[in-house]
């Protein structure tokens, strides 16, 4: 069986550290990803990005717990919330010999996530390609704190404060020893956020990512020249949506139980803007480097507040509160660009150009235009 | 004795009234919304919360010392973040998204101020607190009902003689319709806005204070506050410093007797959407409303509707007595 090795540095479990950092890496580099599509290639300023990352995690939390109850016919005694603590230790007995479940389960709970995203993110999209930017983040910023107050009021959803768990869907593999699970997760976490990262790239590289890029800078010019702005703005939130859904569904089913409080507005909507800021807007790559920066600073932050806690009379994290915003105002007064700026969209060459109009008169060459402006397109 | 909801009311339209205006302030002037105005207020409720803990003195006598405190962290904000970044050229997002900086930092401020508290004067509930209690009653009522909106009128009374009365009122009207042109005239802009924002933290903080002899305050209270209080500005059309008082006062008003009636009608599960009100009526206006309510022309739009009303009902008379004549 599988044991996840302790390697000791300065006191520090290194791999420990490591799991740590790399889970919370790619799930802050998944949803800084949807936020950079939104605000930086589109220029739509969300401030309410905690309300879409909590709203996947609490629809997977509480839907694949209810499903499998269904599923494996566990008594809920008509109140799921109220048993959930003599429900959860069934279905997880039932679904650590059963791995197919498991992952439909996981699989299920994902889809629901992404689907709950990107239904919120179709009705804030309504007054959000109406409204100008300060109005939209005063409305986003609302709309999102409004949506804490329902998660945390109203019982029924994820059991308010209190908060519910989840079934663990990562049970079956190696008997659930301890680590083992984090590196299963990570592994799955990891897959995922590099999709997203293709994905990002794909999009901003492809024509489609040039016309985000028109729409952000004028939005007059690029209707004059036919782009539908209000319904590509309309999509990419949604999009952007769905997938933090899902980055909030994954974290759920990882923690082991999802409540009001795991989701605040300084984590899923401030750090993210911090990371977006950090890395550089309108740049995957900076805001995939943005996010590693951010995500050791805080984990090493972490293990200092664990090592000298009992040192210190106040909470230290209040500390890193002030911390990161001093960092996010000093890096907008010294860098505003961020760590890798934006790479500029160039004209192509005149050469270039000309042997693009020459093939495309003449059909045997179009093999060769295709070439040209796929190479183009991956140097600008 | 008046009835529980009726004082709600008034205390709540009149402190939110109060709080927007010091925020329509602060967007006049730098153009900004500005996410870390919530943290002014919860500068007045820890002022009064500690005050009133360690030294007994009732938060109406510690409102001046709140104010002071909150106009000097707004200024300083404005100072420090905002007009440093401005003059660096930043974008609208960017200053956006440094007052929340700016809001989280305070935060992460109040946080500690409760832990030294909680150390120095054993205060446990120090991060979230209950009410403070009134100082004095007034034929059966608690003293805060009568000096919410006492203090609303006075500050609209003093800001309206300022605005109008005052050179340097005018100075800052000019400088908030025309900076360049107020410039040219040898206005001074820069310190315009500073005393804007001044005011603004100032309000902010007064009425922090006097929100803590009403509800609870803790260490997020005013952040919490932030969809009352843009609604209420955006309610008023950010433009106009009394269009925000009355934005006050109808959300205020309206979440409160909303939710009671709902609460009679519909049963306690309704309680939790009460700041529903605020963001609906927000989204309404922005949607439908963008400029506010001061944007309306109510006696062109009264006197326009008018004869088509009366037209339409002249229409629906006839076509009933047609109705009538092929029935018979």
């Amino acid at each position: 069986m599988a044991v996840v090795p302790i390697v000791q540095l300065f006191g520090i479990d290194i791999v420990r550290f490591s799991i740590d950092l790399l889970t919370l890496y790619s799930l802050f580099l998944v949803v800084s990803l949807t936020l950079n599509l939104e605000a930086g290639y589109t220029g739509v300023p969300n401030f309410g990005k905690v309300m879409f990352v909590a709203a996947g995690a609490a629809a997977a939390g509480s839907a694949s717990g209810q499903f499998a109850a269904l599923v494996l016919g566990v008594n809920t005694h008509g109140n799921y919330n109220g048993f959930i603590y003599q429900i959860i230790p069934q279905i997880d007995a039932a679904l650590s010999n059963n791995p197919w479940l498991s992952i439909s389960l996981l699989l299920f709970g994902v889809l629901l996530a992404a689907a709950v995203g990107a239904v919120l993110g179709f009705a804030v999209s309504y007054p959000a390609i109406r409204l100008r930017e300060d109005y939209l983040g005063m409305l986003l910023l609302a709309a999102a704190q409004f949506f804490q107050i329902i998660l945390s009021g109203y019982e029924p959803i994820i059991g308010g404060t209190q908060g519910i768990e989840v079934p663990n869907v990562f049970g079956w593999f190696f008997g659930d020893v301890i680590g083992v699970r984090d590196v299963v997760f990570l592994l799955v976490l990891g897959v995922f956020a590099l999709l997203v990262f293709l994905y990002c790239e794909k999009v901003v590289r492809s024509p489609l990512g040039r016309t985000l890029r028109a729409i952000r800078d004028n939005e007059l010019a690029s209707r004059s020249v036919g782009k539908n702005d209000v319904a590509i703005r309309r999509k990419v939130i949604i999009v952007a949506s769905a997938i933090s859904g899902m980055a909030g569904a994954l974290l759920t089913f990882y923690l082991g139980s999802v409540g009001s409080e795991t989701w605040t507005r300084v984590t899923w909507t401030f750090w993210i803007w911090v990371i977006v800021i950090l890395g550089g807007a309108a740049n995957n790559a900076g805001v995939a480097l943005g996010a590693f920066s951010f995500t050791f600073l805080l984990k090493a932050v972490d293990q200092v507040k664990f090592n000298f806690q009992p040192f210190i009379p106040i909470d230290v994290n209040w500390l890193e509160y002030i911390m990161f915003a001093a960092l996010l105002i000093a890096i907008l007064a010294i860098r505003p660009e961020g760590m890798l700026r934006e790479k500029p969209t160039l004209t192509m060459p005149r050469s270039v150009l000309e042997r693009i109009m020459e093939s495309s008169v003449d059909p045997v060459e179009n093999n060769q235009q295709g070439n040209h402006s796929a190479r183009v397109d991956s140097a600008g | 004795m008046v009835e529980a909801f009726v004082t709600d009311t008034i205390v709540y339209a009149s402190l939110f009234g109060l709080m927007a205006l010091g925020l329509t302030l602060t967007y006049l002037t730098t153009k900004v919304p500005n996410f870390a105005y919530g943290s002014f207020v919860t500068i007045g409720m820890y002022t009064a919360f500690a005050l009133y803990r360690t030294q007994k003195i009732n938060p109406y006598a510690s409102a001046p010392i709140a104010f002071l405190l909150g106009a000097v962290a707004s200024v300083a904000m404005y100072l420090g973040v905002l007009r440093i970044l401005s003059k660096r050229g930043s974008s609208l997002v960017a200053l956006m998204i440094a007052t929340l900086a700016v809001d989280i930092a305070f935060v992460g401020i109040f946080g500690i101020y409760s832990d030294y508290l909680t150390l120095r004067y054993a205060l446990i509930n120090s991060k979230y607190f209950y009410p403070i209690p009134d100082s004095f009653t007034l034929f059966g009522t608690a003293g805060i009902v009568y000096v919410a909106p006492i203090s609303l009128c006075i500050v609209t009374l003093a800001v309206f003689l300022l605005l109008t009365r005052s050179k340097f009122g005018v100075a800052m009207r000019a400088s908030v319709e025309n900076p360049s042109l107020a410039r040219v005239l040898g206005i001074n802009v820069e310190n315009v806005y500073v005393f804007a924002w001044f005011l603004a933290g100032g309000f902010a903080a007064m009425s922090g204070s006097y929100y803590v002899l009403w509800l609870p305050g803790g260490i997020t209270g005013g952040s919490n506050l932030i969809v009352e209080i843009f609604a209420a500005s955006v309610l008023g059309g950010l433009a106009s410093i009394y269009g925000a008082v009355l934005g006050g006062l109808v959300i205020g008003a309206s979440e409160v007797l909303v939710t009671k009636v709902a609460l009679d009608r519909l049963g306690s599960w309704v309680g939790i959407y009460q700041k529903g009100i605020p963001l609906i009526i927000m989204v309404v206006t922005l949607l439908v409303l963008p400029k506010g309510l001061t944007s309306i022309n109510w006696r062109r739009t009264l006197v326009s509707t008018y004869p088509s009303v009366r037209s339409e009902l002249r229409r629906l008379y006839h076509s009933i007595l047609k109705l009538a004549r092929i029935g018979s």
